[in-house]
């Protein structure tokens, strides 16, 4: 993508855009040129100030705060969008929740509510979205190694984000034809404000960045610049990849971690 | 409606518990609320004061007596 503005004039929308991830993408993509629209779900302030950092970029950036467990939110989200900007280039479906137990414990709830936010608010965002993408556009969905392996008290997420990969296989097929590109990244721990609900009273991310064969923790704005990347014309023969971003780490096995652990450093700089 | 009243309704809807003697030395705990039902019920009463509510600022709060003074409060700075 180099020093180009490779974004210039497309108008982006990034759910759950005001912190973490979905604020350093929001963020990536403003610099990228992109005009940014942020959702957001309680945290109107921190949404204002990621607005203005993305203006600060030269950018047009919008703020409109909606619960995407509920339909009716994401049909006035993108009423308001269209309205506004009359139409949509990016959708970036990052807004996440969910309930922190494990199966047995959850209840419908717990996991209804999970599955809406996760899986569900994809598929009514791509759904409006389609109809505002006349030229085409990119859709990417941030997902989770959760997905795929098991973490404790991660199982409502997990399985919501295993069907959020399965529905960016499926969308991306069905919007081919209509020049739109769906892929997905997933990403191991990422160093945020949601990764201590999951890891309270344990050592993952000091675990995670001693066993990462890339050495470090990985930081929302590693995320960010993949998304970017497929939200480029570069990108455009990917389609409904999910790209792991985890420096490595579910490559490994719990034996290479305990023998890393053990020469105390980074493997191959002995 | 009084804060207090709507702050009550809210969260006796919320954790349905319609009969709970809810009282100001009433926890969150005594509700039997989950994570889910408190994000609710914050989202709740931010929608209907269009207030922002920090959340680590109820990591001081106790109990229902202590939470409505909070919700009072950010009422009142509102305006």
């Amino acid at each position: 993508m180099g020093n180009e503005m490779s974004l210039r004039g497309k108008v982006a929308l990034v759910t759950g855009g005001s912190r973490g991830i979905g604020r350093a993408i929001a963020l990536k993509l403003a610099a990228e040129g992109s005009d940014v629209i942020i959702n957001y779900f309680r945290k109107r302030s921190a949404a204002e100030l990621t607005a203005q950092e993305a203006r600060d970029k030269g950018v047009t950036a919008h703020v409109i705060k909606a619960n995407l467990g509920e339909p009716e939110k994401i049909d006035n989200m993108f009423n308001e969008i269209a309205a506004k900007f009359g139409r949509l280039d990016i959708l970036i479906n990052n807004a996440a929740s969910g309930v922190a137990r494990s199966a047995l414990d959850l209840d419908t709830r717990g996991w209804d509510w999970t599955m809406d936010v996760n899986a569900k608010a994809f598929l009514l965002c791509a759904q409006r979205a389609v109809k505002l993408m006349k030229n085409g556009g990119k859709m990417v969905t941030i997902s989770s190694l959760g997905s795929r392996l098991a973490w404790p008290i991660y199982t409502a997420v997990g399985v919501s984000k295993a069907a959020l990969e399965a529905l960016t296989r499926y969308l991306a097929i069905e919007l081919a034809p209509m020049g739109i590109c769906v892929n997905g990244v997933a990403a191991g721990a990422v160093e945020t404000e949601a990764l201590k609900m999951y890891t309270e009273g344990q050592d993952l991310p000091q675990l995670s960045w001693r066993t990462t064969p890339a050495g470090r923790m990985i930081q929302p704005e590693d995320i960010a610049n993949v998304v970017a990347f497929l939200c480029s014309d570069e990108s455009a023969m990917i389609r409904g990849q999910i790209i792991v971003i985890d420096g490595g780490l579910s490559l490994t096995s719990v034996g290479y971690a305990a023998k890393k652990d053990d020469e105390g450093g980074r493997l191959g700089e002995s | 409606m009084s804060v207090q009243e709507t702050v009550r309704d809210i969260v006796i809807k919320i954790v349905r518990k319609p009969d709970i003697d809810f009282t100001p030395t009433t926890t969150f705990k005594d509700l039997n609320a989950d994570s889910l039902d408190i994000v609710q019920i914050l989202v709740a009463l931010e929608d209907t004061y269009d207030i922002e509510i920090q959340d680590e600022d109820l990591q001081e709060v106790t109990d229902m007596g202590g939470f409505i003074a909070y919700i009072e409060r950010k009422v009142a700075e509102k305006g």
